[in-house]
């Protein structure tokens, strides 16, 4: 057996220079220190994300992305099909978790100013995929067609519809017509299958390749200071070790979920019924939402709502080109203004969210 | 009464001396002997002090004709259309008037006139159908309780059917509308009683009104389903008037309490026989012993059907029983139960299959109430194990729907009691029962396959965590051996 | 790699909890996945319509109850060859109605409720006409849909 697999591993090492790969992987050290725990989420989220492509798929063997089936075959999924249930309630759960620990990644990285030279691009990919994320929610949470998912992404697309100038195509754009119809729906799934999947591969494949390049940043204060005693540890195969470790635990929680909180799939959507009330968007737009219920109808003679969504955009162009106008961070110095504006962001974040969920 | 009334048409006819004016009107028509100067001497209108110049106009003091009867002076002549019962108004709408005269009567009848069936336009469409005089004679009018009143009780019938009972006439207004209700209400007990000279039963305007009378169809006719139940027991409660003829008068609670009257009165269904659908309305009399079955049947048609084949049709026929009232009562008939058929109370069945005198027709009754008690229990059974895996958040919409047939079968098995024939009976349950073993069956493995899920989850747990311990294990040794080198 | 562990046993153990784990895992991992793939005995599900057979296997003056959903559909073809369909629950207490070529009507075995073919309630307790659904011919196949 063992013989068999050396065999094997030789006979691809002629021919593609293994060796190499495992060298570079080998001599590739991950620093140790106190802040080490947050290199964890980025290959947590790899692991969801993995998670979400072979569900995805193999929902793909029964889902039918029409208005009439749409529910139905999701409902089929759910009690016919065996192990539907399981698939479909983790493809949900771990769609959330993905956001989530992106969001912390994300989060981590900013606070670390991991994004300052080099690791500009690395950034730039990484929120382009968060992005990508929260499309590929928005465009997941209608596909089982159901009541709450219509009326929310009806909500979410009116809310498109503001954006200054573009607002109006737009809407119809995401809309494949003026209204929520039996269009949005197909639109939206070959967005979550086809579309953005494409774009996140090859965001992917950047992000990793670059972390693979440059190694994992170090905080400041560790890099300016060489007197204290640098700890690492290999990337192949401790860090990665840890890493599957994590996974597999991560891969029983999704399990545990499942099985104790099934995803509920509620009332097919019907059009023509008056919207339930609580209508709410998934929690990671909360606080986008709640921002623009509390937000006053006029803000000196603009419109409350355009001014938040253009706000939004602004903060968020923003947030994607930090590596570009955090000069302090860059040159190797603190930045305080940086921390501060992280700090309010998170903060503003958790309150808004809480608020959403409290009104 | 009748003294006095000739009393005082003898005055009147011949003017008083020392009154101080005479009707010149009466007096020269009289002379004529024409119809309405005739009639009028007994009019309850001229013996209240009201002249033919009341309803007229005209001046019944002047001598000559050409005075009397001057238009520019205020004679009006013969009215027509409206104009007739718009001459009664002017006195019977105004209630100070009528107490002037004596009256302290409604005031409202020409309002409630209007807005009856008979307040339409005639064909011509110049006039209402009907006037005053219509029904209570423009000359002559008496009291209604005078037996020469067009509408007196007993003369009533008469004068409603000379328009209803005239084919050619109501045919101008509502074609489909019988004309036979006189012929009819004469075959009832109520016209009966009344031909024989009986003034407190019912006739036409008892139950339809007199002024306000509305088609049956109008929510707020007195005869429309759900009204007709009070408006029989007006009379048929009180049993003061009820006294002389011995009735029972709790129909009407019995009713209101039974399936019918809940359905009829609390839930408004107007499809729900009232009073008249099974004891008729113009022809009103009880149903017959033996033809009870065939009145239910008129809506209960497949258990009457099943029961006018069964053995008991002849039995209760030789034993003149009545036949769905033997078990389920009449007016009190209440919503059944499956606890109706067996051998115990509320069963009726030992009522006369006693266990010692007819104990086949008692094992039977015994045998069937086993089988519906085995498909109600089985249904309940599988019901109760569907809610259970629902309620775990299994999926079993397929089970739900499969619960339809046995419910079907269970209903059934309540009509085909009435053929008396466990053969048959069984036959109907036999699908019920098997339903709800396939359901039990199905409902059981929804249930397992829920526990099935946490042992899967428990023991995919136990080997992720070994895996991890192992994994752990095994990084703690390469780490170990990298220190040591 | 080198025999540097002193204690062959605990080496040994390692492997065997590693490896049966891991195998352990693997299946369970590919159980659920291979058995999902494994197609149920019903294919699909249809419910805004149903296909109902073919024109040429229902006789005219017939009827039969087709599954749409969870809710059985009475199908009838007429004596002149015209196709309807109806809710087959009937709207007195939920039994399942049928169509009787002997009277020509649609009607409830459990009391005798009889409906005509336009679906209205002509007979027995019914309350409330049977809803209607659009019947639609795709050659010779009955494609029976909910009317909206």
């Amino acid at each position: 057996m063992m013989n068999f697999l050396r065999q094997t591993y030789i006979w691809l090492d002629e021919r593609l220079q293994l060796r190499d790969l495992v060298d570079f992987l080998g001599k590739k050290y991950v620093p140790v220190h106190r802040h080490s725990v947050w290199y964890y989420f980025g290959g947590v989220s790899l692991f969801l994300f993995l998670v979400q492509v072979v569900t995805g798929i193999l929902l793909l063997l029964y889902y039918k992305g029409s208005e009439e089936l749409a529910f139905e075959s999701i409902q089929f999924i759910m009690s016919r099909v065996q192990f539907g249930w399981l698939i479909r309630s983790i493809h949900s759960w771990a769609a959330n978790l993905f956001i989530l620990a992106a969001l912390i990644h994300m989060f981590s990285v900013f606070f670390e100013k991991a994004y300052r030279k080099p690791r500009e691009l690395t950034w730039v990919t990484g929120m382009l995929m968060l992005f990508v994320g929260f499309g590929f929610g928005f465009s997941g949470y209608l596909l089982p067609w159901n009541e709450l998912a219509f009326f929310a992404t009806k909500v979410g697309t009116d809310i498109a519809g503001v954006v200054p100038v573009i607002g109006k195509p737009l809407l119809e754009f995401l809309r494949g017509g003026p209204e929520v119809t039996g269009a949005t729906l197909s639109r939206f799934f070959g967005f979550h299958v086809a579309v953005f999947p494409g774009i996140f591969t090859i965001l992917l494949g950047i992000h990793l390749l670059l972390v693979q390049r440059q190694g994992m940043s170090e905080p400041l204060g560790l890099e300016k200071n060489p007197s204290l005693e640098q700890k690492r540890m290999p990337f192949f195969p401790n860090f990665l070790l840890r890493d599957l470790l994590l996974w597999l635990m991560v891969l029983n929680l999704l399990a545990i979920l499942a099985v104790f909180f099934p995803w509920e799939l509620g009332q097919k959507a019907d059009p023509f019924a008056p919207a339930p009330a609580g209508i709410k968007p998934e929690w990671y737009f909360m606080f986008m939402f709640q921002t623009l219920k509390l937000l006053p109808a006029h803000v000196l003679f603009v419109d409350g709502e355009v001014l938040g969504i253009s706000l939004f955009g602004l903060a968020g162009i923003l947030w994607l080109l930090v590596p570009f106008w955090d000069r302090r961070s860059a040159r190797g110095e603190q930045n305080r203004f940086v921390n501060y504006l992280g700090l309010f962001a998170t903060l503003y974040i958790i309150l808004f969210t809480i608020l959403g969920y409290l009104s | 009464m009748i003294r006095r009334l000739v009393l005082m048409v003898l005055f009147t006819a011949v003017p008083l001396p020392g009154q101080d004016h005479v009707d010149q009107c009466l007096q020269c028509h009289q002379t004529l002997e024409d119809e309405p100067s005739t009639l009028f001497i007994r009019d309850i209108h001229r013996l209240r002090g009201i002249t033919c110049a009341g309803c007229h106009g005209g001046d019944p003091r002047a001598e000559e004709m050409e005075d009397a009867m001057n238009k520019q002076t205020g004679f009006l002549g013969v009215p027509k259309g409206d104009e007739i019962t718009g001459r009664c108004v002017k006195c019977h709408s105004d209630q100070e008037r009528m107490k002037s005269y004596g009256s302290n009567g409604r005031t409202d009848q020409e309002l409630l006139l209007r807005q009856s069936v008979h307040g339409r336009l005639s064909v011509s469409g110049k006039e209402r159908l009907v006037q005053c005089t219509t029904c209570h004679n423009a000359h002559g009018i008496v009291s209604v309780k005078d037996k020469r009143s067009p509408v007196h009780p007993l003369n009533v019938t008469a004068t409603c059917a000379s328009c209803h009972g005239n084919p050619a006439y109501m045919r101008n207004y509502n074609p489909a509308l019988p004309v036979d209700q006189l012929p009819k209400y004469r075959t009832s007990v109520h016209g009966r009683r009344n031909a024989r000279g009986d003034t407190r039963v019912a006739e036409c305007a008892s139950c339809h009104g007199s002024h306000d009378i509305r088609s049956a169809h109008d929510v707020k006719s007195s005869v429309y389903p759900t009204n007709l139940p009070a408006t029989c027991a007006s009379c048929h409660s009180d049993s003061v008037r009820m006294k002389p003829y011995g009735i029972p008068t709790n129909q009407y609670e019995s009713f209101a309490e039974s399936v019918h009257g809940i359905a009829l009165l609390e839930k408004h269904d107007p499809g729900a026989p009232a009073c008249n659908d099974c004891h008729g309305n113009h022809g009103a009399a009880p149903p017959g012993v033996q033809s009870v079955s065939q009145v239910c049947g008129t809506c209960h048609a497949l258990n009457a059907d099943l029961f006018s084949r069964s053995p008991h049709k002849r039995a209760f026929d030789q034993r003149n029983l009545p036949e769905c009232e033997t078990c389920h009562g009449n007016h009190s008939i209440v919503a059944v139960t499956d606890r109706l058929i067996g051998s115990e109370p509320p069963a009726v069945c030992a009522q006369c299959h006693s266990p010692t005198e007819y104990p086949a027709g008692y094992t039977a009754a015994m045998s069937m109430r086993a089988i519906i008690d085995s498909l109600v229990t089985l249904e309940e059974q599988a019901r109760a194990l569907v809610e259970e895996a629902e309620q775990k958040g299994m999926e079993v919409s397929e089970q739900r729907f499969a619960l339809r047939s046995v419910r079907q079968a269970r209903l059934e098995s309540r009509t085909t009691i009435h053929a008396f024939d466990k053969a048959k009976l069984q036959e109907v349950a036999a699908k019920g029962i098997a339903a709800a073993r396939d359901i039990h069956v199905q409902a059981q493995e929804a249930i397992d396959e829920y526990y099935f899920r946490r042992i899967g989850l428990g023991v995919s747990t136990l080997i992720i965590t070994l895996l991890v311990i192992g994994l752990y294990l095994y990084i703690k040794k390469i780490e170990s051996n990298g220190q040591q080198r | 790699m080198p025999e540097t562990n002193p204690s062959g046993g605990k080496r040994e153990f390692l492997k065997v909890l590693l490896g049966g784990s891991f195998f352990a895992w693997l299946a369970s991992v590919l159980y659920p996945v291979l058995a999902y793939m494994k197609p149920p005995p019903q294919a699909g599900v249809e419910v805004s319509s149903v296909n109902a057979g073919l024109v040429s296997d229902l006789p005219p003056d017939s009827g039969r109850i087709i599954k749409f959903g969870t809710k059985p559909v009475i199908l009838i073809k007429t004596a002149s060859g015209d196709l309807k369909a109806f809710d087959a629950t009937c709207t007195h207490l939920d039994c399942t109605v049928q169509y009787r070529a002997d009277m020509g009507v649609i009607w409830c075995a459990c009391h005798n409720g009889k409906y005509d073919l336009t679906g209205r309630n002509i007979d027995g307790p019914p309350p409330r006409p049977l809803a209607p659904y659009r019947v639609t011919l795709q050659g010779d196949e009955i494609l029976v849909s909910k009317t909206t």
